[in-house]
């Protein structure tokens, strides 16, 4: 059965990255729910309530107001219940020294935001198909690291 | 702990001193020992002159008692009486004469014995002859035994002079042995006294020399001192713990604005110039230093009398001398100037940390910052050409082109920048690397355009050096692109990285390098190369030598090149000619 | 009173089973027991339906016959990989023989599933196993080109890159600190 949809989160403070990330997924036709975050407390909160659904797939900015990406991903990874989620950093650049710095806090994709939609689109579609592959064919999610 | 000069002085003084003793003690026996013997000879003399005596007695006595025998005068009587006398004390003399010889005694017992039955003899002669005057056969006969009583008389008495004499002769020969040999000890003793006392003198005067010199040493030395304690700032004191007693040495006055010694050295006149604020601290330090008897590194202030703050810096140690004496040596130095320099440059670091950081901060802001808008600018130009690409003209859609290239260039430009602002801020952390690893990553980062270009690059086996190691792959990087983007239209690329070990004195740009080695790493490639004169050119920020069109670049990577050489102590250089190649050396320090 | 009874399983199954398919109006035919065969195309949206009604009952549909196929794609491209199978005939070749069918038609099957194509798939795998053998075993990355049959090690190296975004060693160095915080 194919037929259930993969939940996907998005924190960003920025507008136009949100809007850009829906469009993506929505010309992408893959069969996903997106939910969308302002800032690192509002995605820790909804993370935490118990009754939400957890998404399969978190993209996360680093630089976020109130709370960092790089804080989310240190309580996350600190919590029992949030640990198996796929986190993605999505971030406008860094050095490869924080780029290994944020895997080996336990991001699993470091994305750099393109600055073309359409490698966006591409981008985005192959995080989600590996993810996808992660999660059905059994593979060690410890080995999943993808920068893209 | 006593010096070995100063021991052999004492043992020569002592060995010396028992020589004189010993003679003295030998002196005193041999002198009792002869006034003993020049008395036995006396004795001896008055003994033989006693029984010498005693015969002629008894003759005047035998001469008295024939005169009366044959006169019966009685006038013949008194000289009889009269040596009768004389025998008697001459015997009592001998009694105290001889006690000491007991054959002697023995022999005088004898002769008592016999001239007491001469004298027995001589009575009954004079009571016959008192009754009859003439010689009658009884008186006869008296008178030959009163002859042979003489006769035993006699030989007793050449028997007590004969062993008298034998007594003296051993005597004699007794003391002559023993004096005999006095004088040849008491020269053998003075000859080694002597000698003792010749060495001990050559020791003497050796030892002076010496310490005469060492007094000069000294001199010269405690001058010297002085010199150096006023051009050093320093200052000495000496606490002899025992009779806590203080001893400053001069410049210590001048240290707290006096003359020297013109104080009582003590810690209360001491304390009158330390700073108000330190004295507290100073007094819990020098509390310390009595219990402990160290003080360590102590820092406090003085206040001159005209008001001048100094610091002065303490420390001191506790030594035994000799003597086994304690004494704590000190040194007081003023460390005003040193502090004062401290600061300044403290300050200044501190300044140009900020600056620096504040530089770094700034570039690396404005570069990151600036990276968001420009991204939206560039996504929203792509949706535009995308999704109303019908509906904008031709030369609308030229336009866009336009700025999608301007766009394109001033995110290299801003990314460039900002990884120029990196190798500035970035952790610098050196590891041990395999360089050959690094050059391994670097090629595989640049893969695509290797291929690309159908580059070949030969490499030289590399060392393993402390690097960052981000750096130094960024570094062979961005070499190696260089080279590979300044290549020569249709020739492949080959690009040689060579290694060897220099030393640094044997180069001309690292000659006055802190290390003694470098490694030489040298790109060499065969690509369009460029004048030497623009050399150093090429190192600086934004500098190009070829027009944008020609050769895309931002006139960065080269300027990282050179900032991550100098993160490591290295330098970079440059060499070429036009259409010949470009050789990029780059060389780094290390240790042995 | 106490009554015993007694059930033919067989019966009660297929009895039901036939009874709900009838009801969601299904031209089917039973192939075999536990094994349906749809004759018409039914919407995603009709066999959830199904699906749901029958679970009540204690069925379950244990597979699209798609995916049986997809899964069984992926079994014999993951035993090829993590086995090392000496594969000495063209993957594509080796696929249909495995699965006797068109190869076209599995790699069409393939990407219409999964978003992906087989080739990407084995790449996948082998990197994956690159990995496991990187951290697990600690080979150098020429012994695993050597071992997976790649050309050089550049080409493995590159492959790695490609499919992850990262170079081999720095995976390695990843993982070894991970492995030290936790």
């Amino acid at each position: 059965m194919n037929s259930d949809y993969i939940n996907i989160a998005l924190a960003d403070d920025d507008e136009d990255d949100r809007l850009f990330f829906t469009e993506a997924f929505d010309e992408l036709k893959l069969k996903s729910k997106v939910l969308l975050f302002k800032d690192g407390i509002e995605l820790m909160e909804y993370l935490n309530d118990g009754d939400n659904t957890l998404p399969s797939l978190l993209f996360l900015d680093l630089n976020m107001p109130k709370k960092s990406g790089l804080e989310c991903l240190k309580d996350i990874k600190a919590t029992e219940r949030l640990r198996e989620m796929v986190i993605a950093i999505y971030s406008t650049s860094a050095s490869e020294e924080d780029i290994e710095n944020t895997f080996v806090k336990g991001a699993n994709v470091y994305i750099k935001k393109p600055n073309d939609f359409e490698k966006l689109k591409k981008v985005l579609s192959e995080v989600v198909t590996t993810n996808w592959q992660y999660q059905t064919s059994g593979l060690n999610k410890d080995n999943f690291l993808l920068r893209l | 702990m006593p010096t070995p000069s100063s021991r052999y002085l004492r043992t020569a003084f002592i060995v010396g001193l028992f020589v004189i003793l010993c003679i003295g003690g030998f002196t005193y026996k041999h002198i009792s020992e002869l006034s003993q013997t020049s008395k036995v000879v006396k004795d001896n003399y008055s003994l033989r002159s006693e029984l010498e005596l005693i015969i002629s007695n008894l003759k005047d006595a035998e001469i008295g008692h024939r005169g009366f025998l044959l006169t019966h005068d009685s006038l013949f009587l008194n000289p009889y009486e009269e040596s009768l006398q004389k025998v008697t004390s001459n015997l009592h003399k001998l009694d105290t004469l001889i006690v000491s010889n007991g054959e002697q005694v023995e022999k005088l017992k004898e002769l008592k014995e016999d001239i007491k039955k001469r004298f027995n003899n001589f009575d009954k002669s004079f009571s016959l002859a008192k009754d009859d005057t003439i010689l009658t056969q009884d008186l006869l006969f008296l008178l030959h035994e009163g002859e042979i009583r003489m006769d035993r008389i006699r030989a007793d008495i050449t028997a007590m002079l004969d062993l008298e004499q034998r007594l003296l002769t051993h005597n004699q020969e007794i003391n002559e042995k023993k004096i005999g040999l006095t004088p040849l000890l008491f020269y053998g003793l003075l000859i080694v006294t002597l000698v003792i006392l010749l060495l001990a003198y050559f020791k003497m005067s050796k030892d002076l020399k010496a310490l005469k010199e060492n007094n000069i040493e000294l001199e010269i030395f405690e001058k010297l001192t002085k010199q150096s304690e006023i051009v050093s700032n320093t200052s000495t004191w000496v606490w002899y713990i025992e009779d806590n007693e203080f001893e400053f040495s001069d410049n210590l006055y001048r240290l707290v604005g006096e003359e020297p010694q013109s104080f009582e050295p003590t810690l209360e006149n001491f304390y009158k110039y330390v700073h108000e604020e330190d004295i507290n601290h100073l007094g819990q330090q020098v509390n310390m230093m009595m219990r402990e008897e160290e003080l360590p590194f102590t820092t406090y202030r003085v206040v001159h009398k005209d008001g001048t703050i100094r610091h002065l810096k303490a420390y001191s140690k506790m030594m035994d001398d000799t003597e086994g004496d304690k004494k704590m040596f000190g040194v007081t130095i003023d460390v005003t100037n040193e502090l004062e320099n401290y600061r300044i440059i403290e300050q200044r670091n501190q300044e140009l940390e900020r600056t620096n950081k504040e530089l770094s901060a700034f570039n690396y802001v404005a570069s990151h910052d600036l990276q968001e808008p420009l991204r939206k600018i560039q996504t929203f130009m792509s949706r535009l050409e995308a999704k109303e690409k019908d509906h904008i003209s031709e030369s609308g859609q030229l336009y866009i082109q336009r700025m999608k290239s301007a766009s394109a260039r001033m995110r290299m430009l801003i990314e460039d920048l900002l990884q120029y602002s990196r190798t500035n801020t970035s952790e610098k952390e050196y590891l041990r690397t395999n360089m050959n690893m690094l050059l391994e990553h670097a090629k595989t980062e640049l893969l695509d355009s290797i291929e690309e270009k159908q580059a070949t690059i030969i490499c030289d086996d590399l060392p393993t050096m402390d690097v960052i190691s981000f750096q130094i792959q960024q570094l062979f990087i961005n070499i190696i692109s260089n080279s590979l983007k300044y290549s020569r239209e249709g020739v492949p690329p080959i690009i040689e990285i060579t290694h060897q070990e220099v030393l640094s004195k044997d180069v001309e740009e690292i000659k006055d390098s802190l290390y003694k080695f470098h490694h030489k790493i040298t790109f060499k490639d065969n690509g369009i190369g460029f004048e030497q004169t623009y050399a150093d050119k090429i190192f600086l920020l934004f500098n190009r030598l070829h027009g944008k069109s020609e050769y895309s670049g931002t006139g960065i990577g080269l300027a990282i090149c050179k900032k991550i050489v100098e993160n490591h102590k290295g330098v970079i250089l440059a060499e070429s000619m036009p259409n010949a190649g470009a050789s990029f050396i780059i060389y780094l320090p290390f240790l042995k | 009173m106490k009554l015993l009874l007694k059930f033919d399983f067989t019966k009660v199954c297929n009895t039901i089973l036939k009874q709900k398919l009838e009801a969601h109006q299904f031209n089917y035919q039973q192939t075999a027991f536990g094994e349906i065969e749809l004759m018409a195309k039914v919407s995603e949206e009709q066999l959830k339906r199904f699906h749901d009604d029958i679970n009540d009952f204690g069925i379950e549909i244990i597979e699209d016959p798609k995916k049986i196929v997809i899964q069984k794609i992926k079994d014999v491209i993951v035993d090829m990989v993590f086995n090392e199978r000496d594969v000495n005939v063209k993957t594509s070749v080796y696929l249909a023989e495995q699965l006797e069918e068109n190869y076209n038609y599995l790699s069409n099957l393939f990407s219409e599933v999964t978003y992906t194509s087989i080739e990407n798939f084995i790449i996948l795998q082998k990197i994956e196993y690159t990995k496991i053998l990187l951290t697990n075993e600690e080979l150098s990355l020429t012994e695993i080109a050597f071992k997976l049959d790649y050309s050089s090690v550049a080409h493995l190296s590159k492959q790695f890159k490609n499919t992850t975004g990262i170079t081999p060693s720095a995976f390695q160095r990843i993982i070894a600190k991970r492995k030290q915080i936790n």
